[in-house]
């Protein structure tokens, strides 16, 4: 065991020394054990996920869960992906599509909601606030309720089995415009606003030029947690697509995991762990690339006032 | 320079205006009437997404109203029944067990996640754990997994013969343990969930607790208060409002169960009934059933329960004073 010092963190700079709580000895062992045993749990299934995707059918059911055992079958899993279930290749047409509507709807939330917010922080209009409080009200519609109206609207309207009726609801975020309106009064300054009008830019000018710049790290938190929702969504799509080809991962996995079991054909039980891994992979990657934009105050804005 | 600017600070009227507006913390707080075109300009900024909130959000919502006061018949066709699809969801014992097992639910699963997760969030805060970094970022992983592939993983790992949870009950001597009988699939739902969504409560409350300023936390100690008493007495108050946030969000988010039960059902199709939340039974009533109108009407429903709930926790914390 090493006894040098841990060295004080940047960002836990202005931290108060543990030892000023007056705790007595083996508190911080103590609660460290806690934090690593909730982080095996956390890390349990994502280790089983991973231990199983090496696994073939019969070891994937014989074997114990938490342990690697017989062949390592994992490129033989991966690579049955790309062929014979639901036709060729399906998986990554969903992966393919996943990608596609959290990235494009996720765009889309950022971008609606940025103008949202920027005009709800920087401007006074008539019946701004009735259109604000319009736009939290429907923070309170729980989403579950809203999706089967869209699905009868959509039977009206032909946008069943359409990748518009997965794109369009998705660029409607209330969350985003209330973050974008917090982010835009707290870090763009009025004044700066004030003199590039006085120097006789455009409204659209400022906003692009002066205000978007600024707006960064509050769009990338919006855009994040846009993307998350998307990826994650899995009743809309589940409701409004009958056509595979259509689907994305939640609810092509969804249809794996009814046919292993109800159909008893158990040789899709290896592609369903391998697919659920590679579906999981991307975004827990995106996280770490990104995290630091989880721990700005911008989530804490967002539920604190 | 554009010497029409009405804004232009200068002239008394304008320049008043400018200054007040200044002075004032907040931007949007207190704003004075500005030129119209400003006004407009402002709207505009709004319009795309407003637009979209009246065409994806309001628009189907009424037209749901309007489809749950008709009726659907194979010989007939549709007739306008009036209040007939809500006097049948409101009269249906299948729904109603939904909403009130949804309730036990929320009432248990979201006071215990919140406990574990303030828990957590204080340690990290008070740096009474090495390598708290680390911690917080693994926390966090299962927010970036799809409810699906969560519920798939533990499914396969709570399953009655042949997961290893349940092989490792056996090996401890608790017997043959079903995670799926209609005894404990809903604890096990439970752990579910609480594994996809501590970890992002706790990176918000962590957040909140590391806006408590420094001296409030000092002066606490140096009156001697135990730890105990500087998190509860001191802390917990501060960040109240996030708690009680995070409580409306949870809330809003456990009536609304669907995937994980779902994906269950998948695995052991006896664990779970197709009513058995109202997102399932909406499902099951317009998907299985073909029966849209009475499935609009247990939405609206759905929706209004859940309204009905936020509001009065809003009015209950308006009540007492905690928001503005």
């Amino acid at each position: 065991m090493s006894t040098t010092p841990v060295r004080g963190r940047r960002r836990d700079d202005d931290m108060i020394p543990v030892k000023l709580y007056g705790l007595p000895r083996g508190t911080v062992t103590f609660f460290t054990t806690l934090a690593t045993l909730f982080a095996i749990f956390t890390l349990l299934p994502i280790a089983w996920l991973v231990i199983n995707s090496t696994k073939n059918q019969a070891n994937l059911f014989e074997s114990f869960g938490f342990w690697f055992a017989g062949p390592f079958e994992f490129f033989h899993n991966f690579s049955s992906l790309f062929h014979n279930l639901d036709g060729d290749g399906v998986y990554f047409q969903w992966l393919g599509n996943t990608a596609f509507y959290a990235v494009v709807g996720g765009l889309g939330a950022t971008a609606l909601s940025a103008l949202a917010g920027y005009g709800f922080a920087c401007f006074d209009f008539r019946g701004s606030r009735a259109l604000f409080s319009l736009a939290m009200a429907a923070l309170l519609v729980p989403i579950t309720a809203i999706t089967l109206p869209l699905y009868l609207v959509y039977a009206k309207a032909g946008l069943i089995n359409s990748i518009w009726g997965m794109l369009l609801p998705s660029v409607v975020s209330p969350v985003g415009v209330y973050l974008m309106r917090t982010y835009v009064a707290a870090s763009v300054p009025r004044e700066l606003i004030d003199a590039a009008r006085i120097d006789g830019a455009g409204e659209v000018r400022i906003f692009l030029t002066i205000a978007l710049p600024l707006m960064v790290p509050g769009l990338m938190t919006v855009l994040l947690l846009a993307i998350v929702g998307i990826w994650n969504n899995y009743f809309l799509p589940l409701l409004i697509f009958s056509q595979n080809k259509l689907y994305p991962l939640t609810v092509g996995l969804g249809l794996w995991t009814q046919r292993a079991q109800n159909s008893g054909d158990a040789s899709m039980f290896p592609a369903l762990v391998v697919g659920g891994l590679v579906t999981v992979v991307p975004l827990v990657g995106l996280f770490l690339m990104v995290q630091r934009y989880w721990r700005g105050g911008l989530l804490l804005g967002s539920i604190a006032n | 320079m554009n010497p029409s600017r009405t804004a232009r600070p200068g002239p008394a009227p304008a320049g008043a205006e400018s200054a007040a507006r200044q002075a004032l913390p907040r931007p949007q707080i207190g704003r004075t009437r500005r030129g119209r075109r400003e006004g407009v300009h402002g709207a505009s900024f709004t319009v795309p997404f407003m637009v979209a909130l009246v065409l994806f959000m309001i628009v189907p919502l009424a037209y749901a109203i309007y489809n749950s006061l008709y009726t659907s018949r194979l010989i007939g066709g549709t007739s306008f029944s009036g209040l007939d699809n809500y006097r049948q969801t409101l009269g249906s014992g299948d729904f109603w067990s939904g909403v009130v097992r949804t309730v036990v639910y929320a009432v248990i699963q979201i006071p215990v996640m919140l406990v574990i997760a303030f828990f957590f969030a204080t340690i990290f805060d008070l740096g009474l754990v090495k390598g708290g970094r680390v911690f917080r970022t693994i926390f966090f992983i299962p927010f970036a997994v799809p409810a699906v592939v969560g519920a798939v993983m533990w499914s396969f790992i709570l399953e009655p013969q042949f997961g290893p949870v349940t092989r490792l009950a056996k090996a401890l001597g608790f017997g043959e343990v079903n995670f799926f009988s209609s005894n404990l699939v809903l604890p096990s739902i439970i752990v579910i969930v609480i594994w996809e969504w501590t970890g992002y409560n706790m990176v918000i409350l962590y957040t909140a607790l590391k806006s408590v300023p420094r001296d409030v936390v000092e002066s606490a100690i140096l009156d001697g208060a135990p730890l105990h008493r500087i998190i509860l007495g001191v802390k917990l108050p501060m960040v109240r409002p996030a708690i009680v946030m995070l409580l409306f969000l949870n809330t809003i988010g456990a009536l609304q169960l669907f995937t994980e039960p779902l994906i269950l059902s998948y695995f052991q199709n006896s664990a779970i009934s197709i009513n058995w939340t109202p997102a399932l039974y909406i499902y099951n009533t317009a998907v299985g059933g073909g029966q849209y109108n009475l499935a609009a009407a247990a939405a609206v429903v759905l929706g209004l329960v859940i309204v009905a709930i936020s509001t009065a926790s809003l009015l209950f914390r308006r009540s007492k004073g905690e928001v503005s």
